[in-house]
């Protein structure tokens, strides 16, 4: 395990590089290219907006804003658990041909997208100034609760990414359930629109008190609930240290199986 | 001290009949088997000492580029350890990584990271690479513009700058045009001496004796021989040979009883049945029955006969006809001087050819037993033996004359 983690640290130029091809790929072509990472969250936001406050009415207050704070960590997160099935498999051709610590592609992965919602996040500071609501010293909370979330995504990309090498109907499962997770995590809806008796499901939910956090420090303006995040942080860490044994087992065979 | 030390390694690959990997047929099939095991390895025992070039030769599908991808440690074994000490580069699969977008001097950086290279080692060997390369000021372009050549080129360089302690190579040695393939073999020679140990698979046995002081044959996933290139080469060619040899006698045979069968006549033996021969051999000069020989190795060539009744007087003769039909060399006992030669019931004659002076090629060998008048025949076998010969000193055509220059 130490031995591994050593090795992982030795390919952080690798890490680096493979992050860099990965942002700077993803637009390549295009016309406008980089500028889409910041366009995209924009047209989003503005799709959004136009729907909720015009043709869709909810009873909260600057709903886009509500909505936008919950999806954007969201999307990170599902990135990684079903985007993530796609990890080994989408470098079939690098596992094959050449040794490296196979545990790097998931970071590499997940960073990436990690760093795509920091640039999304330029965006949501944005708005929030825009739409007249103040950044509070709240916000200072922001990176705890971003390193929680990235602990416990790249536990999730561990597992995915090396169940899906062995069963690719993984990669379909994991669509409906990710759908269905975010169901289940208030991210379109208020806590107190949950009916008691599915609370449970809340508390069970890890997801929960991250996405609460985030909208508690940024469209509240409050500082988070530690209990809650505490709770997330330490499955996180258990989630991860399991992906990692998982995936180290199960890799072995990574080469045959693709 | 040891760069890599293999300890009774076993390897095995599924062979699935019909790849599944749905959920529908994982339920359906559980119970079953849908794959074959195959054991491709059975027990390598292996230590190759730092500093050691090692040629790893074998025929297809006999285990050994399965072996050079457990030492990089793509594959893992099912059974046994291997322990690899040091940075390992392969030539296995080259230009890892590599994104069509980016440019040359980017993919290098990508892809010397893959090889688990820092920053600043990059930056200290990116000059070197480049120029190997040749690519000059290409090397600003995207490689999504490069010419195949141009791709190979940089990949190897990325490749055999990365100063591995240990380097792996996988029948590469075909990159690129003339040029650059003479300039690969002379890094490879200059690394061969930094005392790097490397590791090459090749079906150019010349080319692993040109680079490597160890051979190692592989044969049906164990290893068959280890030793010096030239010995263990000449071994495994011989038993390439009698491969074929097999091969074109079992077609041979086939046809033959083909052909008995239509009109009932031996065609291939004329033979008189007082006096016949049994078998041929060929043998060096340690006492091997071999098929393949070094110009200039001492070959004996075993006729052994049966005669009717003892007594009879006989004539033998040996003739070696190349390939392509070219007559090079008969003679007989009657040559020798050796009138009276008489038979005995079961017996054998040693032709000794001191000096076996014929140059690379494939070549046939003819015995013959006759009267004593020299016309008539007891027994003629063409074909009773095919051998290769195999020089190496790099002297052309048929035979070697033994010779010195002398300059004034």
């Amino acid at each position: 395990m130490i031995q591994s983690l050593k090795e992982i640290y030795s390919y952080k130029e690798m890490i680096r590089n493979m992050v860099r091809k990965d942002l700077r790929g993803r637009y390549k072509g295009s016309v406008l290219g980089f500028f889409w990472t910041i366009l995209n969250p924009i047209l989003q936001l503005l799709v959004y907006t136009f729907l909720f406050s015009v043709v869709l009415k909810t009873g909260i207050d600057k709903y886009y804003l509500f909505l936008f704070v919950a999806l954007v960590p969201w999307i990170f997160f599902s990135s990684c658990l079903v985007g993530g099935s796609g990890i080994i498999l989408g470098q079939k051709d690098l596992v094959k041909k050449i040794y490296f610590p196979i545990e790097v592609l998931p970071i590499c992965h997940v960073t990436s997208n990690f760093i795509n919602m920091l640039l999304s996040f330029i965006v949501i500071f944005a708005v929030v100034i825009i739409s007249g609501s103040k950044i509070t010293y709240a916000a200072l909370y922001l990176p705890v609760v971003m390193i929680i979330e990235y602990i416990f995504a790249l536990g999730v990309a561990y597992i995915s990414s090396a169940i899906t090498v062995y069963f690719r109907d993984m990669e379909q499962i994991l669509g409906i359930a990710g759908m269905a997770w975010m169901y289940l995590t208030p991210v379109m809806y208020s806590v107190d629109m949950i009916p008691e008796e599915f609370y449970g499901v809340l508390t069970a939910n890890p997801m929960s008190p991250i996405i609460l956090a985030y909208r508690d420090v940024l469209y509240y303006g409050k500082v988070p609930e530690a209990t809650g995040l505490l709770t997330s942080f330490l499955l996180g860490v258990i989630i991860l240290v399991a992906g990692f044994a998982l995936f180290n087992k199960l890799k072995r065979r990574f080469v045959e199986e693709l | 001290m040891d760069a890599i030390i293999l300890n009774d390694v076993y390897k095995k690959f599924r062979t699935y009949y019909g790849k599944s990997h749905t959920l529908k047929e994982r339920v359906i099939l559980r119970n079953r088997n849908p794959y074959e095991e195959r054991w491709v390895l059975k027990g390598i025992d292996l230590r190759i000492r730092e500093g050691e070039v090692v040629g790893l030769v074998g025929e297809n599908g006999s285990g050994k580029s399965t072996l050079l991808k457990l030492m990089t440690r793509i594959l893992y074994p099912d059974k046994g350890e291997i322990h690899v000490n040091g940075r390992v580069s392969s030539l296995i699969e080259l230009g890892a990584g590599f994104h069509p977008d980016m440019t040359g001097r980017e993919n290098i950086y990508t892809n010397a990271s893959i090889f688990g290279l820092s920053r600043n080692e990059i930056n200290k060997r990116i000059d070197s690479i480049i120029d190997f390369s040749e690519l000059g000021y290409y090397i600003d372009n995207p490689v999504r513009y490069y010419s195949s050549g141009m791709y190979m080129r940089l990949a190897f360089s990325v490749a055999i700058n990365v100063d591995a302690d240990i380097l792996l190579i996988d029948e590469i040695l075909s990159v690129g045009d003339q040029n650059f393939q003479r300039k690969c073999i002379s890094k490879l020679q200059e690394i061969c001496k930094s005392g790097t140990t490397i590791v090459i698979v090749s079906h150019s046995l010349g080319q692993i004796e040109k680079l490597c002081s160890r051979s190692i044959w592989i044969d049906d996933g164990k290893i068959r021989m280890d030793g010096a290139p030239r010995d263990v080469h000449l071994y495994y060619q011989d038993f390439l040979g009698k491969k074929i040899i097999e091969a074109r006698r079992m077609a041979e045979s086939e046809k033959e009883s083909a052909q008995q069968d239509q009109n009932n006549v031996a065609v291939s033996r004329n033979t008189s049945r007082e006096a016949w021969v049994e078998s041929v051999e060929m043998i060096n000069r340690n006492g091997e029955v071999m098929s393949v020989f070094e110009t200039g190795d001492k070959v004996t060539i075993r006729i052994r006969y049966s005669a009717v009744e003892p007594g009879l007087k006989a004539i033998v003769s040996v003739g070696v006809v190349r390939e392509d039909g070219v007559h090079c060399f008969s003679t007989n006992t009657a040559i020798a001087k050796m009138h009276d030669l008489t038979l005995m019931k079961n017996g054998t004659i040693d032709f000794v050819i001191d000096n076996m002076n014929l140059l690379n090629g494939y070549y046939f060998l003819d015995v013959a037993l006759s009267y004593p008048d020299g016309n008539r025949l007891y027994d003629y076998v063409s074909n009773a033996s095919t051998f290769q010969m195999i020089s190496r000193d790099g002297s052309t055509g048929l035979m070697r004359m033994e010779g010195h220059w002398s300059v004034d």
